[in-house]
């Protein structure tokens, strides 16, 4: 149960990266996957090669920016369709993390890692890694919220928010996506670093799906957490994190149910999410709590009768379809 | 200063389609002058607006702001110079960003944007004296999201951010058509406060004729792309409704007979 808490919040800094992209920037970016496992990749081969574990950590986030830079190029100055601009990256750096690494796994169990001093007080997975952990997370979710709270950040939400306006208030909004994919992707690596640290090994299959957990977080968080105000938002996206892994650490207690189970029951979690707001469910937990409000999903398909009074994008546009509506 | 030198735009050039927009505009706004443009559907006037703000590129022809060349600066350079407004009043604001936090974007467009905080204590204090002007009570509703206004308070509210921060030129295109006739009024009134008090230079589309003789010192009537019929300072104060009508009158007649000619 601790142990849950620990990887939510390790898995948390990978739920602001996609918190970022998917809610923020509103591009739907699939390179994740890959730049997870670059960053545990870097950081493990790094430290097995005997770099000080805060160096190789830091070298892994930043092959996760660059990652995510490519992914951002492709899309503004390629013009190819973010899913697609995302895919491609992905699956190049599916070879690239097997040439980093040399083989498949790289285990860290004899090396010192930034969890080394933790493990050997038998501290892991007790309130004291807890802690830490949840210390090193409100330092990020306070620099993030500044970040989008500056010049730039406001206008990397613009971008993001209303991109023809962003644009006639002069918001290079290309150069936003760059910046704020290249970030996404820096904070998804540096959550790949630390987590192969923390379970002593790095792999190359670590990242796969991955997008799913993060889109479970954000969702799961921005559900129970309805507030527009953006540093509850992102406070909520950590939230949501531990949430989610707490969901599957309680669903492997089930007696019949493997890890190996954890990708399907991921997505079987984020359709969850999903449908429950349709079906009400979230309202009613809320409604005894707080005024009651109708609940507006800006995740699933938008009704006809949304697209045409403008509160929402056709389909084919975005993943998130843009809305316009008060309580999105 | 604006200048639009012998600009020609078409659109799906060289095809079937091809539908030339533009043809041959030349146009000087000296500083300060405030030209409304009239003119059938179709006949240019948002493709030169466009093609001002850059985000159209014209295919012959150049376009000068304070004697740069901007043609071929991308249209978030050229937005540095120049503030719009457009017709549909969600288009020019954040629907999930503040009231606060769409003025600092508009603040920042011509200051150039870095780490510092959008909404200073100073700088908010800045936008509540400039949404009182307004007079809709925006300036005690500054952290609430402008997903949350009305269509007439976003295009108030478009209009601001568009001017406050005095561009050389102010790009008007229709702001007052989606709104109810008392809302347009007061966004038109806001529109003449706002150019006076900055001293702007500005270029409004309006299918309203009262309006485009009432507001401004220039009138521009276009048709087929091109600019057929101006009005200046004393001749405009002196023009009705009925003038002009009998200057689109005119252009039926020209056009009747151009085909009764080809024919
Ligand atoms: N993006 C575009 N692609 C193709 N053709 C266009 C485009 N924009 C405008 N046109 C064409 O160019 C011509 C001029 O259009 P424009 O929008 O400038 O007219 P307008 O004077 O603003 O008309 P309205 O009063 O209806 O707004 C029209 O024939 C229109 O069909
Ligand atoms: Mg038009």
């Amino acid at each position: 149960m601790i142990t849950a808490i620990d990887l939510g919040l390790i898995f948390g800094l990978m739920a602001l990266g996609v918190y970022l992209t998917f809610r923020v920037l509103d591009f739907a970016d699939l390179t994740i996957d890959g730049s997870f496992t670059t960053g545990a990749a870097t950081a493990a081969t790094l430290i097995v090669a005997g770099w000080q574990p805060m160096v190789a950590t830091l070298a892994g986030t930043a092959l996760g920016l660059v990652a995510g830079f490519i992914t951002g190029a492709l899309n503004t100055w390629g013009k190819i369709h973010p899913l697609l601009a995302g895919i491609l990256t992905q699956i190049s750096l599916y070879s690239i993390n097997l040439r980093i690494m040399g083989k498949a796994n790289v285990p860290l169990l004899r090396s010192t890692t930034l969890f080394t001093p933790l493990r050997e007080r038998g501290l892991l997975g007790t309130w004291v890694s807890v802690g830490i952990l949840a210390l090193v997370l409100g330092l990020f979710v306070i620099a993030l919220v500044w970040f989008l709270s500056t010049d730039i950040g406001l206008a990397l939400r613009a971008t993001g928010d209303n991109e023809g306006m962003a644009r006639a208030q002069s918001v290079n909004t290309g150069a936003m996506t760059l910046l704020g994919l290249s970030l996404s992707n820096g904070l998804v690596a540096l959550s790949g670093a630390l987590f192969a640290q923390y379970q002593g090994y790095a792999d190359i299959g670590m990242g796969i799906g991955l997008i799913v957990a993060g889109l479970a977080s954000v969702i799961i968080g921005t559900a129970i957490i309805t507030n527009g105000r953006i540093w509850i938002t992102v406070a909520a996206v950590v939230f949501g994190s531990i949430v989610y892994r707490l969901i599957i650490q309680a669903a492997l207690t089930i007696p019949w149910f493997d890890p190996n189970d954890m990708k399907l029951l991921s997505a079987v979690i984020v359709v969850t999410a999903l449908l429950l707001p349709r079906w009400d469910v979230f309202n009613r937990i809320r409604a005894r709590s707080r005024d009651k409000q109708s609940v507006f999903d800006p995740w699933g398909d938008p009704d006809p009768e949304e697209v045409d009074s403008g509160d929402a994008r056709p389909p084919s546009t975005g993943i998130v379809k843009k809305v316009k509506r008060a309580d999105a | 200063m604006l200048e639009v030198r012998h600009v020609t735009k078409a659109f799906f050039p060289r095809t079937i389609n091809e539908k030339i927009a533009l043809r041959d505009i030349s146009l000087t706004l000296q500083s300060g002058d405030f030209a409304t443009i009239i003119g059938s559907n179709g006949a240019g006037k948002s493709t030169l607006l466009n093609v001002v703000a850059g985000r159209y590129r014209p295919d012959l022809g150049s376009v000068w702001i304070d004697d740069d060349d901007v043609t071929r600066l991308p249209d978030y350079r050229v937005a540095r110079k120049v503030g719009r407004v457009f017709q549909d009043p969600m288009a020019g604001t954040s629907p999930h960003l503040t009231i606060e936090e769409n003025l600092a974007i508009a603040w920042a467009r011509n200051r150039g944007r870095g780490l510092r905080l959008g909404v200073s204590h100073a700088r908010r204090e800045q936008f509540r004296e400039e949404l009182k002007i307004l007079e809709l009570g925006l300036e005690n509703r500054l952290t609430a999201r402008v997903g949350l206004l009305s269509g007439g308070q976003r295009q108030a509210l478009s209009l601001v951010m568009a001017a406050f921060t005095q561009p050389r030129i102010l790009l008007l295109d229709e702001h007052t058509a989606a709104l109810d006739p008392q809302r347009a009024a007061l966004i038109t009134r806001l529109t003449k406060q706002m150019v006076e008090r900055y001293e702007l230079t500005a270029m409004m589309v309006t299918h309203n004729m009262e309006q485009a003789l009432t507001l401004g010192n220039r009138l521009l009537m276009m048709h087929e792309g091109q600019i057929i019929f101006e009005l200046h300072d004393e001749a405009k104060k002196k023009a009705t409704t009925a003038d002009l009508m009998a200057e689109f009158e005119k252009l039926k007649g020209v056009q009747l007979s151009d085909r009764t000619l080809l024919a």
